[in-house]
């Protein structure tokens, strides 16, 4: 029963994680034909993987969307932008504008993080106004906790 | 049965103080430190537990009682260490063109955070006697192996003559105890190289039989120039209070993902430390000669310039905030220490608690630099601030560039397969891997990882080809041809982790990651493969003879994870 639990448990994020890179873009109701992918690629660096000096992996980001309106039509709005935030929304970094299409847009160094793609009244705003339409987890946001599994039932780190 | 008490392991593991710096400061989460992970349960519920824990992750229930399906071994079969001699810090042998070494492996007494030990080294030395030798000079190096074990010496990054290579079954016999053996070593390229033994590194490189070597180029500027210069040789041991955690005699334990210490060492001792002048620059060449442990170091705020890599400068040299090294990796910076006060080296990564499903920060402070107020003569400022180019190195690069996009000619993809670990170990995996970090800094579930050994883990190089894995794989190709290998880092295996792939005998040049072109290249001899990349390698197969491809993990190394590349005698092109 309980291996069942587990494999049950397990196939579930691997439906929208592919891999380490990989993050399923997912829609709203603002623009539910939307959908899309985004993919880490690390950043540049002299050494075999890039990260910061307390060892946060620094990724650019390609955002691939397909069936994004145009922005106008959800209001008043001119450009699609792509934001990563912390699980807990406390902080929220400007990516840049993506389109249909493969979008470039970078620079991420955050552990967890949350690919959010709104509509903006302008391409480069100071900060997230506008809805969204297209949102994703990164492939680090699937870490199991354990913390109350029946595996660990009763222990106590 | 190994039934090791754990001992006030905090005590006896106590650390280097640990400094702060302004970055750890910030963090909301302070670090944690290997300090936590070494003395943490003392609770009569862990007492038995004989692998320390990371602080807050206990053992999985079903393993607690389970043991390694090897006989435990360590050094010297008992010997008193009082009966040995202490080990000594490395000395520098320069040495000239025709010049005669005596290299012998022996047992040593060495002490570590107090805690003394049977261990191994080169010459009484840990690390081993810094070789210093001009650019190609040849040496003849006289081994004596005086341990308990076989062993060779493998000169690693060096483009030697392929029957010094050191590699037992493939280049020579293996060096029986009390048995020798002459190397003759040729340095066709400047820069920093290692050597260790090539027979069973997770236990005599782990126990110190590793040391340095220097190149020196003719070109008085092939660095820029610099106040000091200094080796960091980056180490770990893995300690259980007054033990260490033996070995697997007949094959490696630890084969998951690697034995990763709980002590870290720099050149063989915690608390590494240095004296410096105001605005001294110091260049450093580092190694990374732990078995599994990949390490992102700084130097306390202090700004680094990456000169040099494996086998040579880059195109380029840039400025970065810290130094990341995989197994067996070199790199060779300089820093410069503006101000007087002290300046913590840091060993900074992201571990992962997988009870919590969280990352978590862990600073290690690895020693100290102090810096005193007297200035340093001469001042090179004005050197440091310039990013110099090296012309010589892209225009060598240049004529490899055509081959930069052309189809690869081989492909590998690493992955694993087990048989036999235990069911809690199998449950676990199979719900932890939901998500595959790219590299793992450390060893988050070191009781899993104990308990595996090469009987049940079996690490794979795969050749996408022909489907043959490991020494099955038979590639012959022409020297003086240009190899383009693509790696591929199955992230869907059972325990997908990075590799750092080690080519003997040869240099290459990542080319790509992921598609995307490198654009700062340097000549290497190892090569991250983080998991779930696909790396394009171009290797220039200019030396003849039989060489290794393997991890540069020690345990996976000897869990399988090898092959062998035949560079045939004939230049590509030319008539046979």
């Amino acid at each position: 029963m309980r291996i069942v639990a587990l494999i049950a448990l397990s196939a579930v994020p691997l439906l929208v994680a592919a891999g380490p890179y990989d993050i399923a873009l997912f829609a709203t109701p603002k623009a539910p034909s939307a959908h899309g992918s985004a993919r880490l690629v690390y950043a540049a660096s002299p050494f075999g993987v890039a990260v910061t000096a307390d060892g946060r992996a620094q990724y650019d980001i390609q955002v691939t969307a397909a069936e994004l309106p145009e922005a106008s039509s959800l209001g008043a709005f001119k450009a699609y932008v792509a934001w990563a935030a912390t699980p807990d929304l406390s902080t929220w970094v400007r990516l840049g504008t993506i389109r249909n299409g493969t979008s470039i847009v970078g620079h991420v160094d955050l552990n967890k993080f949350l690919l959010v793609i709104t509509a903006e009244a302008d391409s480069a705003p100071p900060r997230h106004a506008g809805p969204t339409v297209l949102h994703g987890t990164s492939p680090s946001g699937w870490l199991q906790s354990f913390l109350n599994h029946p595996m660990f039932r009763g222990i106590t780190g | 049965m190994r039934r090791l008490v754990l001992a006030a392991a905090a005590l006896a593991l106590g650390m280097a103080p640990r400094l702060a710096n302004a970055q750890q400061q910030e963090k909301k989460k302070p670090p944690v430190s290997m300090d936590d992970m070494a003395g943490m349960h003392h609770d009569s519920a862990h007492i038995s537990m004989p692998i320390p824990m990371p602080a807050g992750m206990p053992m999985i229930p079903g393993l607690v009682g389970l043991t390694p399906s090897v006989t435990e071994f360590l050094p010297g079969n008992g010997t008193d260490p009082g009966k040995l001699p202490a080990a000594r810090p490395t000395r520098i042998v320069q040495l000239r063109n025709r010049d005669t070494l005596d290299l012998t492996a022996g047992l040593v007494r060495r002490t570590v955070n107090g805690r003394t030990f049977v261990m191994y080294a080169f010459n009484g030395e840990v690390p081993g006697p810094l070789i210093r030798v001009p650019q190609n000079a040849t040496i003849t190096v006289r081994f004596h192996n005086r341990i308990d074990l076989e062993s060779t010496v493998h000169w690693h990054g060096v483009r030697l003559d392929n029957r010094n290579d050191g590699v037992p079954g493939l280049t020579q016999v293996a060096v029986t105890p009390g048995g020798d053996f002459v190397y003759t070593v040729h340095f066709p390229d400047a820069g920093i190289y290692w050597y260790h033994p090539h027979v069973r590194e997770d236990v005599e490189q782990a126990l110190g039989l590793f040391g340095n070597i220097i190149v020196d180029a003719p070109e008085t500027d092939y660095y820029s120039p610099a106040n000091s210069e200094h080796t960091l040789v980056l180490d770990d041991l893995l300690v259980n209070g007054d033990t260490l955690i033996p070995f697997g005699k007949e094959g490696p334990d630890f084969a998951l993902m690697g034995r990763v210490g709980n002590v870290l060492l720099v050149n063989g001792e915690s608390g590494y430390t240095l004296r410096a002048r105001r605005g001294e620059v110091v260049r450093f060449f580092l190694t990374n000669v732990s078995n599994s442990r990949t390490w992102n170091v700084s130097f306390g705020g202090a700004p680094i310039k990456v000169i040099a890599s494996d086998v040579s400068r880059f195109e380029r040299e840039e400025r970065v905030a810290s130094v990341v090294l995989a197994p067996a990796e070199r790199y060779v910076v300089e820093v410069k220490f503006d101000r007087p006060g002290r300046y913590a080296l840091v060993n900074s990564i992201q571990a992962i608690n997988h009870y919590r499903g969280e990352f978590e920060p862990q600073a290690d402070t690895l020693g100290v630099v102090t810096v005193t107020n007297e200035p340093a003569r001469p001042d090179y400022s004005r050197q440091f601030a310039t990013l110099r180019a090296h012309p010589a190195v892209s225009k060598e690069i240049e004529r490899y560039r055509p081959y930069f996009d052309k189809p690869p000619d081989k492909q590998l993809t690493l992955t694993v397969r087990t048989t036999g670990l235990p069911l809690a170990t199998v449950q676990f995996m199979t719900i932890d891997t939901a998500y595959f970090a790219p590299v793992e800094w450390v060893d988050g579930m070191p009781d899993m990882n104990w308990l595996s050994t090469d009987k049940q883990v079996r690490w794979i190089l795969r050749d996408d080809a022909t489907g043959k894995e490991n020494m099955d794989i038979d590639w012959h190709v022409a020297r003086g041809s240009v190899v383009k290998l693509r790696i591929f880092n199955d992230p869907m295996s059972f325990h997908p982790m990075q590799h750092p792939i080690h080519l003997h005998g040869q240099r290459m040049l990542v080319v790509s990651r992921d598609g995307v072109p490198m654009r700062n290249l340097s000549w290497k001899d190892t090569a991250l493969i983080p998991v779930g990349s696909t790396v394009d390698l171009l290797i220039d197969a200019s030396n003849p003879g039989d060489w290794m491809l393997h991890c540069h993990i020690a345990e996976h190394l000897g869990a399988g994870m090898m092959m062998a590349v035949h560079v045939d005698g004939a230049r590509a092109g030319d008539q046979r």
